[in-house]
Parts: structure tokens; sequence; C-alpha cells
């Protein structure tokens, strides 16, 4: 199973410019963070499902499935008993239950369950490499956004040493989950150690040749990767503003709020 | 504060980075070992990498922590509340070696009794501090409120911390200083401020973390309602926790600067 949620493919949300992807998908927080009725964020939840569809992302809903249950189900049950707010129907000590924590407790669900559903639109149609060049266009350095996409190509080489030392110590009878949590928490040192260890040993050898590239060249940086603004991407840019400013005149008017 | 945007200038500094956000990352993914609320957090091994590293790696851990979180949520979901794990896991990886270095001479392997009482201490203000502005911003959004996060992300950091960051620090640190790959030895010309203002630095930092934690919480279930607090009827406790935690969180930003 691949680690990460990107899926190659040709949609139009594949290629749109790296930039017009991060601001879209701010635009569409927007909308999701001003939405507090469940009546108002159905319409942002059908629009992003259209999104998934369209950039073939439904692979990756079915993924994260059990995320996206957990997150609806214990935000509700948050929500219901800590919202303050109405006349309670229930009290559980500090706790209580009242038709207004219930609505509101949807509602902020399907706004969590939103904000996932924009997370997999764009994590599906993004690369790495295309997240830390938009972020270094809007002020990132580019040592920063350079050494986030190094860790991110570090990772697969990290779970796959420590995938090696969990089955060789399974070879040996070693039992990750036997004993108490104390004895459990401690039974993952044989396997941090080597891991680390394995990390410090390439340390060296990569900052070498990160040196011997000219990493610390003053120079201006040149890309394989070549990133064209066109109209589609200005098209997609404006719908996006306009779902965001809609929500934002919708919150003004007192329409999308909850008590 | 200097030494973290120095270090940008050290390539091994930079490739260290790296390799503690995939570190992070890497042992996050497959190794989780008790749910403590399904789908929202779980007892993780993971959360003593960024203490190990702080005290190998010095700033890099604190760029690495806060980059290696951004990598978790890129397997599950990304959202607005990111920049608060951002933030939060910084001061995580930045605060146990600046704690250290003013508190104790010796390498951070916790042997003697008074050895255990400082890593107890350095463990404790640098998971508070981190839970703290999790905890303020994600109730700041109205996404869960304090009392519930917060303490989960406090109890999840210190538990694995404790029961994990002395053992691996044991194996790890001595061999790590062998091979100079400590930040001492990486970039041995650091700027620091007058020891005095550092120690008053710290003694702020502890205060505001631990504080910050007991005030959220009062805060976040209505115990109590400070006076400069805009007077709101109930609802998620964002502008109760939001405006009352502002002070402690701009108490922390000082020590932070002063440590």
């Amino acid at each position: 199973m691949p680690l990460f949620l990107y899926i190659e493919r040709r949609s139009l949300l594949h290629r749109l410019h790296p930039t017009v992807k991060v601001f879209s998908m701010a635009c569409f927080f927007v909308a999701a963070f001003v939405s507090e009725q469940p009546a108002a964020s159905l319409p942002l939840a059908l629009g992003i499902a259209a999104l998934i569809h369209s950039a073939g992302a439904w692979p990756n809903v079915r993924r994260l499935r059990i995320i996206f249950m957990l997150v609806f189900v214990m935000t509700f049950a948050v929500w219901t008993l800590f919202y303050r707010g109405g006349e309670p129907w229930v009290r559980f000590g500090p706790a209580a239950i009242s038709p207004t924590s219930m609505r509101f407790a949807l509602g902020m669900a399907f706004k969590l369950v939103t904000f996932l559903g924009v997370g997999v639109v764009f994590l599906s149609t993004t690369k790495i490499e295309e997240f830390a060049y938009a972020l270094t266009r809007v002020g990132m350095p580019y040592k920063l956004g350079f050494t986030m996409t190094l860790a991110f190509r570090l990772v697969p080489v990290f779970i796959d040493a420590a995938a090696t030392v969990v089955q060789a110590q399974r070879c040996r009878g070693f039992d990750f989950d036997q004993g108490n949590l104390l004895q459990r928490m401690r039974r993952y040192v044989p396997v941090i150690v080597p891991v680390f260890m394995g990390a410090l040993r390439r340390a060296d050898g990569m900052a070498m040749a990160l040196e011997a590239r000219g990493f610390q060249s003053p120079k201006p940086r040149t890309t394989f990767e070549r990133y064209e603004f066109t109209w589609r991407d200005a098209a997609v840019m404006a719908s996006s503003l306009s779902v965001a400013a809609l929500y934002l005149w919708l919150w003004q008017a007192g329409w999308t709020r909850v008590g | 504060m200097r030494d973290l945007i120095d270090m940008w200038r050290n390539t091994r500094m930079v490739v260290l980075t790296a390799m503690s956000a995939s570190l992070y990352a890497a042992i996050l993914i497959p190794f989780k070992v008790l749910p403590i609320i399904p789908g929202v957090t779980e007892l993780r091994p993971a959360n003593a990498v960024p203490v190990v590293c702080s005290f190998l790696f010095g700033p890099a851990a604190a760029w690495g922590a806060a980059i290696g979180n951004i990598i978790g949520d890129f397997f599950g979901g990304i959202g607005p509340g990111d920049m608060f794990g951002f933030v939060g896991n910084f001061l995580y990886g930045f605060i146990p070696y600046r704690a250290w270095e003013l508190l104790s001479d010796e390498d951070p392997v916790p042997r003697s009794a008074g050895a255990w009482i400082k890593f107890v201490f350095v463990v404790s203000i640098a998971s508070s501090a981190c839970a703290m502005t999790i905890g303020w911003g994600l109730n700041l959004l109205g996404f869960i409120p304090f009392r519930v996060l917060g303490n989960i992300v406090l109890f999840n950091n210190v538990a694995a911390s404790l029961l994990l960051g002395p053992f691996l620090l044991s194996v790890i640190y001595p061999r790590a200083k062998r091979g100079r790959l400590l930040y001492r030895d990486v970039m041995p010309q650091r700027q620091r401020g007058r020891r005095t203002s550092r120690r008053a630095g710290l003694l702020v930092v502890a205060v505001a973390a631990i504080g910050g934690i007991v005030v959220g919480n009062l805060l976040s279930s209505g115990s109590w309602h400070p006076p400069f607090v805009p007077p709101s009827e109930g609802g998620t406790g964002a502008a109760a926790v939001g405006f009352g935690l502002l002070p402690v969180m701009v108490l922390l930003a000082l020590g932070i600067v002063l440590i």
C-alpha cells in the first residue's frame, strides 16, 4: 500500500498551478470554517465530494474511511457534551446535553469531515515537491522547503528499516503486544534504537552529498519542474474565492450560525 | 533564538533536521500502542522522539519536530489547526535542550536522582508548552475543547518521553557523542545571551507552560472567567480560552525569546 495519498493522474485538479491549489484549499477551509449549521455545511460537503470524484480520489477516501468515521463520531460526542448553551436535557457533572449542543455538534462534525475532505482532495492531487514549491512562492525560505521534501522522502526509508528490525525481533520470539502499558512502551526501544543509529550513519554522507551539489551556494536555484500559470488557474482561483466570499457573506448575515 | 536561524547555514544541521522530522513521522505511523480516544489520539512511542532528538540535535530537532508533525498530517489529512501543531511541536523540540543547558553541564542521560528531577522538569515544561499551544489554538478555532485536547496532548507527551526517553538516550547519546553528531559538535560557535536572563527566561517558560495548562482547564470548563475577557453566553468557550490564555501565550513567547 502506498504511504502517501498522492494519486498519479492527469485530471484538471492535478494540472493546476501548486500555488493555486494551496490558495483554493485555504478558500475552502474558510468556507468550511464559517459554517456552523449542518444545512450550510452540506452544499460545501457535496461540492468537495464532486472534487474528490473529479480528482479520482475515492480510493483515498476509502483508505481513510475509519478516520472520517471516527472524526465525525468523536467530534459529535465531544461537542454534544461540552458545548455550553440551550436548555439542558441531561446533565453529567460539568457536561450537559441540549438540543442546541446536539445541533452545534452535528455542524462541527460536518465541518471537520469537510476539512478532512478538502485535505484529501489537496493531498491526492499535490506532490510534496509542488507543496514545497507553493510555500516557497508565498515566502517560505528555500532551505525549509527543501528540508521538508527531503524529510518526506526519508520516511519510507526509515519505515522499511523499522519493519526489518520488527521482523528480526519477531523471528527471535519477541512479542511487542505483551505486558502492561509500561512494558509495551519499553518493548519499542530495541526497534527505535537501530533506526536512530541508521539515521545517524546516513547523516554525514548526506551532508557531504548536498554540499558537493552546491547546497549552500547563494546563487539563484533552478528546478526541473516548471509550473505555468494559465487561464484555468485564474478561473479556479476566482471560483474558490467566490465560494469563500459567499460563505463569509452568509456567516455575516447569521445564516450559518447556531444558537 | 539565533541558533534557530544560524543552523540553516550548516548543511549537517539541515540534514539532521530532515532526519529528526522523518524519524518522528516514520515511528509515528507504524507504531501505535494504545488508543486513548479512538480517532483523536493514542499513546505513541514516537512522542519521545522530539525530546530525544532535542538533546542530540538541538535546534535541528525543534524544526524537525515541527516538520515531522506536518508529515504525520500528510498521512491522515490536513486542516487549519495544523499551524498550531507546527508551533506546538516546534516548542516541544526546542525547550528540552535549551532548558537542560541551563540546568546541568552533564549529559542528558538521567542516572542520579538529581538528573532525574531535572529531566522530569524539562520534559514537563516542554510537554506543557506544546499541549497549551495546540489546545489553545484548536479551542480558539472552536474545533475541540482545551480541557479535552490540551490534557490528552500533555499526557501523551509526558508519558512517552518519561517512559522511553531515558532508555533511548542512554543508548543513543553516547554513540552520537562519539560520532561527533551532537549539535554542540556540529555547531560549536553558538551565540547565547547572558546566563541570568536565560535562567529568568526558563522560569518564565516554566510558569507560563504549567500555569497555562491550569488556566486553560479553568477557562475551558467555565470555572473561571477573567474580567478582561468579553462576556459570552456558553458556546465553545473559544472566546474565553482564546482571550483568557492570550496573556499566558505572550508570556510563553517572551520566555522563549529570553531562554
